[in-house]
């Protein structure tokens, strides 16, 4: 197990559609624990999909119980392979940055409810519920496995609160 | 910004405001283009009925700034004013505030001093103002003014040591102020 270099955007790895897994095989677990050791090398890092270490699979690994604002509701450190969503509630804004394109951030619109239904690391299936910024954690990383970046979903600019008509 | 790479290009602040219209920022940008110089950091809005466009502009050197100021004349015909300084290295490779951002709302009925009495009180405990805007809303009768900034808070000062210096203004002022930590998440 190793740390990886982030790939950076203009990488085309970025923009991937990823494959799905066909198993959780040795090398899978391999690539789990690269995920792992390069989220822990990231400064505050929560969060590290597998395109972003150039592996165009569909699985990420997410862990926001050391983070100031998922300590208190999380479910701790997750692999999440061929992960799905199958329910979604609620949203709300966050402002979101990515180790993929640094120097940059953005206010996105996230669920701040989802079911996950996914393969943990020792390939069992999973279905769990997670909220609040653990929700937006996985929702970022997700949106790795399709290709999207937060960019494609700024929500707004910085001043877009004034830029609302008044009703009457 | 991560590092400084920008040793071969001159750059420089370029305010330009005029009335509305369709077509101010590709007006501005085609002569730039034409020019072969780049638009950096930029931020532009409408601000009541007039369009303000603040740019980072850089090209490469060598480049003086009269060349710009000529080329801009053009735009002066279609009613806008421009202004145009060159930058010093030092605001060219500059470090990003550090601290812990913070998003501040301000607003009540309009009166003098609001905008002047809470960033004093921010500049004074060295709070960091790095985006901000304001807007009177209302009727005629109530007009209501509201303030939005966001600020970065220096080592040592917390989210609740903010809100509690504020704490006082709202109550002197009869605003309303809140404040809630924005700082980006790292994913």
């Amino acid at each position: 197990m190793s740390e990886r270099t982030i790939l950076l955007y203009p990488d085309p790895i970025l923009k991937t559609v990823c494959l799905k897994v066909k198993a959780v095989d040795r090398e899978i677990s391999a690539i789990i624990g690269d995920l792992v050791d390069t989220m822990r090398a990231g400064p505050g890092s929560v969060g590290v999909a597998a395109p972003q270490i150039g592996v165009t699979l569909r699985l990420c690994v997410v862990d926001v119980s050391k983070n100031r604002q998922g300590r208190e509701n999380n479910h701790g450190l997750l692999a999440l392979v061929n992960p799905e969503i199958i329910h979604r509630q609620g949203a709300a804004i966050t402002r979101e940055g990515c180790m993929s394109v640094p120097d940059y951030t953005g206010d996105v619109e996230r669920a701040t409810g989802i079911t996950v239904l996914f393969l943990d690391e020792a390939g069992n299936p999973r279905e769990i519920e997670a909220s609040g910024f653990e929700a937006v954690a996985i929702q970022h990383e997700m949106d790795h496995l399709d290709g999207i970046l937060f960019l494609d979903r700024i929500a707004s600019l910085k001043t877009g609160l004034f830029r609302r008509k008044r009703y009457k | 910004m991560s590092e400084c790479r920008k040793e071969n290009l001159a750059h420089f602040a370029v305010t330009i405001i005029g009335k509305d219209r369709p077509g101010i920022v590709a007006d501005v940008t085609e002569i730039l283009y034409r020019l072969g110089g780049n638009v950096e950091d930029s931020s532009c809005t409408m601000l009541g009925g007039d369009f303000a466009m603040i740019l980072i502009v850089s090209h490469p050197k060598p480049f003086v700034k009269t060349r710009l100021t000529e080329e801009f004349r053009a735009l002066h015909a279609t009613g806008l004013s421009v202004y145009v300084r060159s930058l010093h290295e030092n605001e060219v490779c500059y470090r990003s505030p550090q601290g812990e951002l913070c998003m501040v709302s301000v607003y009540g009925s309009d009166q003098p001093g609001i905008v002047y009495r809470v960033t004093r009180e921010l500049a004074d405990r060295g709070i960091n103002i790095t985006d901000l805007n304001t807007r009177l809303i209302g009727t005629k009768e109530e007009p209501v003014y509201v303030m939005m900034l966001e600020a970065a808070l220096p080592e040592g000062l917390t989210i609740e040591d903010a809100e509690g210096l504020l704490e006082k203004l709202k109550k002197e002022l009869k605003v309303e102020i809140s404040v809630r930590v924005i700082t980006p998440v790292s994913l």
